[in-house]
């Protein structure tokens, strides 16, 4: 049998590998799918044959690949990040774009205009900082307190950088990319050359307090990042090489960068929509000790005994993540009622019916299940995750359900939980309420599709359903959850377009812009904040940029709602019309006809052909639906409001802070 | 793992290891015009060889070594007697 790696090979030699690029993220996924031999030394090997692709005849062949550019930067040698870099990201099926800044440079790179990365619109900023960072500025001999100081002005230059990187991406032709730092090793090199112990004690204290304030900032700059690089060493080993750092400025060991390269990837993917949304468990052997059909409720554990523990451990580590909106959900080949009787009563579980959005226990093969369980909840395949003890499920639902990422156990549990985690599948910038509270709302829409069940027609299930909506530009702690939807939302989604906090931020406070964003209640509840609205007003009219909607309030008549209400207020503003866009994307075709459903025309093809213009001539405006009741309140819009046509702004040079 | 011990073994691991298209004569061939070759494969070259030999190597010497001819040298059989 080969490898995904041999096979990676054997494309690369027969110069497929651009052509067949659609197979390289499903034999990474075979090659990662043994943790405990060989993916380790594979995956940067795969890294090596990927880096040297071909990336335009990668994009002839597969058009739609997702290309990632990543300006890569930093106090030492960074190049060698490019091929764990490269094979982390072809995993989660994207292409890297790599721009490589000189060492040593990484201020010039990342602020000048004539810096290499200015005007190139990088998704992720990389700047790799080391230890050096701090101690090539510190004078020979050396105390505690000249360190200090040196730390201080590494700080404030590094805080200075984050908001430089924060003003560049308000301003209009700012991309709202994400720099990401990382904390500083101090390494026994550096605090043995103190011999006293009070010293070196203060020494730790000094350079923690450096690490601890530059995690902080990210608490004050949204588009930053910064990567604690302590448990990844706690995981990987030594830092460097003092030869290879010696001789060749390279400050990490390739097994570091490779960690820290996973990092990166899923960052990348968390900031472009692509955060798995729902974990997947087997249960037999990985939930608990032992077959449960075999054994019977008495003879499984998940306390009690030394394995038993070990699952234990596990399950309060899923209990963990679901807590913060990871949804969860059981495919298991075993009967339902002994299932739902172990869940309900068995003393050892930690995890309980309640923690779970669907429960999948019979004996059709895990691809059709995960299928099941992705269509009961409402979103794609490619938002679930399935942690499973035994290689051939894994492979059935490999081969079965490409989309779904695969998280490989075998019979070691103590090594379950360090597994789960070994990827950020559910990593994402913010966590908002919504996400705290996601678990009970799935649940709560089990109860809504019950009543739509029960409802006679869906205008009786609407009318029953007593949706409230409020429409008004986004109060200031809603930015976070606004970002998040924008990244998320992919099948109510316009344009396609995502935008980062400060890049809302910054259009929200611009007056000639429209953000608008709608929150939701029905009987059931409240729904928190399910949609957005972006625009902005020229001679011609209003201009819709983009709508969002999240996907659990479809069909409820909401979107429909909102574009009646700025319709109407556009008329009574006297505006000439309402212009709106349409482009396609891989998963909003279902919203292609919402504008021509609301007496929109086509009017034209955008820009490079690839989506449609539409216009509202507002001589007939459909009314709000009268299920809905909906409060809106756009100051923008209303005649002689705060922007009446004129422009009140200080202008995009102005000295806003 | 017995082959770097001979040059042609010591070609063969660079070929597959680095993803170098390399012909025997390159092994003579001054690195700086080996298609493909940069100063990264050095780096990645010492662990790969550690690794393989489970000896330390002469690192100053490799990264100043100018053929795949010379490293070999360095590192095959009497790695040790070569270290600073």
């Amino acid at each position: 049998m080969t490898t995904g790696l041999e096979r990676l090979r054997e494309l690369k030699a027969l110069g497929r590998l651009e052509a067949e690029y659609d197979r390289v993220a499903p034999l990474l996924a075979e090659l990662t799918d043994d943790p405990g031999t060989s993916a380790a030394a594979d995956l940067p090997r795969a890294g090596r044959l990927l880096a040297g692709l071909d990336r335009a005849a990668v994009l002839a062949a597969h058009p739609g690949t997702p290309v990632v550019t990543v300006a890569v930067t930093g106090q030492s040698t960074v190049a060698q990040l490019v091929d764990p870099l490269t094979a982390e990201l072809a995993r989660h099926g994207l292409l890297l774009h790599p721009v490589l800044g000189d060492h040593g440079a990484y201020l010039h790179d990342l602020t000048s205009e004539q810096g290499l990365f200015h005007g190139l619109g990088a998704d992720l900023s990389l700047c790799l900082l080391d230890a050096e960072t701090v101690f090539s500025e510190v004078p020979l001999p050396w105390d505690v307190a000249a360190l200090s100081r040196a730390a201080d002005g590494v700080l404030e230059r590094l805080t200075g950088l984050a908001a430089e990187h924060a003003r560049l991406a308000g301003t209009a032709d700012g991309t709202g990319g994400t720099l990401v730092l990382n904390t500083l090793p101090l390494l026994r090199r550096h605090t043995h050359q103190l011999v006293d112990h009070r010293s070196r004690a203060r020494l730790g204290a000094v350079w923690r307090e450096f690490n601890a304030a530059l995690l902080r900032l990210t608490e004050r700059f949204p588009g930053l990042a910064v990567i604690d690089l302590d448990p990844l060493i706690a995981d990987t080993g030594p830092v460097l090489d003092p030869r290879l750092a010696g001789y060749a400025k390279a400050q990490y060991t390739a097994a570091l960068l490779a960690a820290y390269a996973r990092e990166a990837a899923h960052l990348a993917r968390s900031l472009r929509g692509m955060t798995k949304k729902c974990l997947v468990l087997d249960l037999d052997d990985t939930l608990w000790d032992g077959i449960l059909g075999d054994a019977g409720a008495d003879g499984i554990a998940a306390a009690g005994t030394l394995r038993g523990e070990a699952f234990g451990a596990f399950q309060r580590t899923v209990k963990q993540l679901g807590s913060q909106g990871v949804l969860l959900a059981v495919s298991s080949k075993n009967d339902a009622e002994p299932v739902l009787a172990v869940l309900r009563d068995h003393p050892d579980m930690v995890l309980r019916e309640t923690d779970f959005v669907q429960v999948n226990a019979n004996w059709r093969p895990k691809d059709g299940n995960v299928a099941d369980i992705a269509d009961r909840l409402g979103i794609g395949l490619d938002s679930l995750v399935l942690a499973d003890d035994s290689p051939a499920e894994r492979a059935q639902v490999r081969h079965g359900a490409p989309q779904v990422a695969v998280v490989p156990l075998d019979d070691e549990p103590a090594l379950h939980v360090t597994r789960l985690l070994a990827d950020g599948w559910f990593d994402t910038p913010r966590l908002t309420d919504e996400d705290r509270a996601r678990t009970g709302q799935y649940r709560v829409e089990r109860e809504r599709r019950e009543l739509r069940e029960g409802s006679g027609s869906h205008a009786d299930f609407l009318r029953e359903l007593k949706v409230g909506v409020e429409l008004s530009a986004p109060l200031g702690h809603e930015f976070a959850r606004l970002a998040q939807l924008t990244q998320r939302t992919n099948q109510f989604n316009l344009t396609g377009l995502r935008l980062a906090q400060p890049d809302l931020e910054a259009r929200a406070a611009d007056p000639r812009q429209l953000v608008l964003v709608a929150r939701a209640t029905d009987r059931f509840g409240d729904n928190g904040l399910v949609g957005a609205v972006l625009g902005h007003r020229a001679a011609d009219g209003l201009h819709l940029d983009n709508i969002w909607l999240s996907c659990r309030v479809l069909a409820r008549g909401i979107e429909q709602g909102c574009v009646a209400v700025l319709l109407e207020r556009a008329r009574d503003a006297g505006l000439a019309a309402v212009h709106a866009r349409y482009r396609p994307t891989a998963k909003n075709h279902r919203v292609r006809d919402f504008y021509p459903s609301l007496g929109f025309e086509e009017v034209g093809e955008d820009g490079d052909g690839a989506g449609v213009l539409l216009r509202h001539d507002l001589r007939t405006v459909l009314p709000v639906p009268e299920h809905l009741t909906l409060d809106a309140r756009i100051e923008r819009l209303d005649a002689g409001g705060p922007n009446d046509g004129h422009d009140r702004n200080d202008g995009p040079e102005g000295d806003r802070r | 793992m017995s082959g770097i011990d001979d040059l042609g073994g010591f070609l063969r691991l660079l070929r597959t290891e680095l993803g170098l298209q390399l012909s025997d004569r390159d092994a003579y061939t001054d690195l700086a015009d080996v298609e493909g070759w940069d100063s990264l494969h050095l780096l990645r070259l010492v662990s790969l060889l550690e690794d393989e030999t489970g000896r330390r190597i002469p690192v100053r010497q490799v990264l100043e070594a100018r053929t795949f001819q010379q490293i070999h040298s360095l590192v095959a059989g009497g790695a040790r007697a070569a270290a600073p």
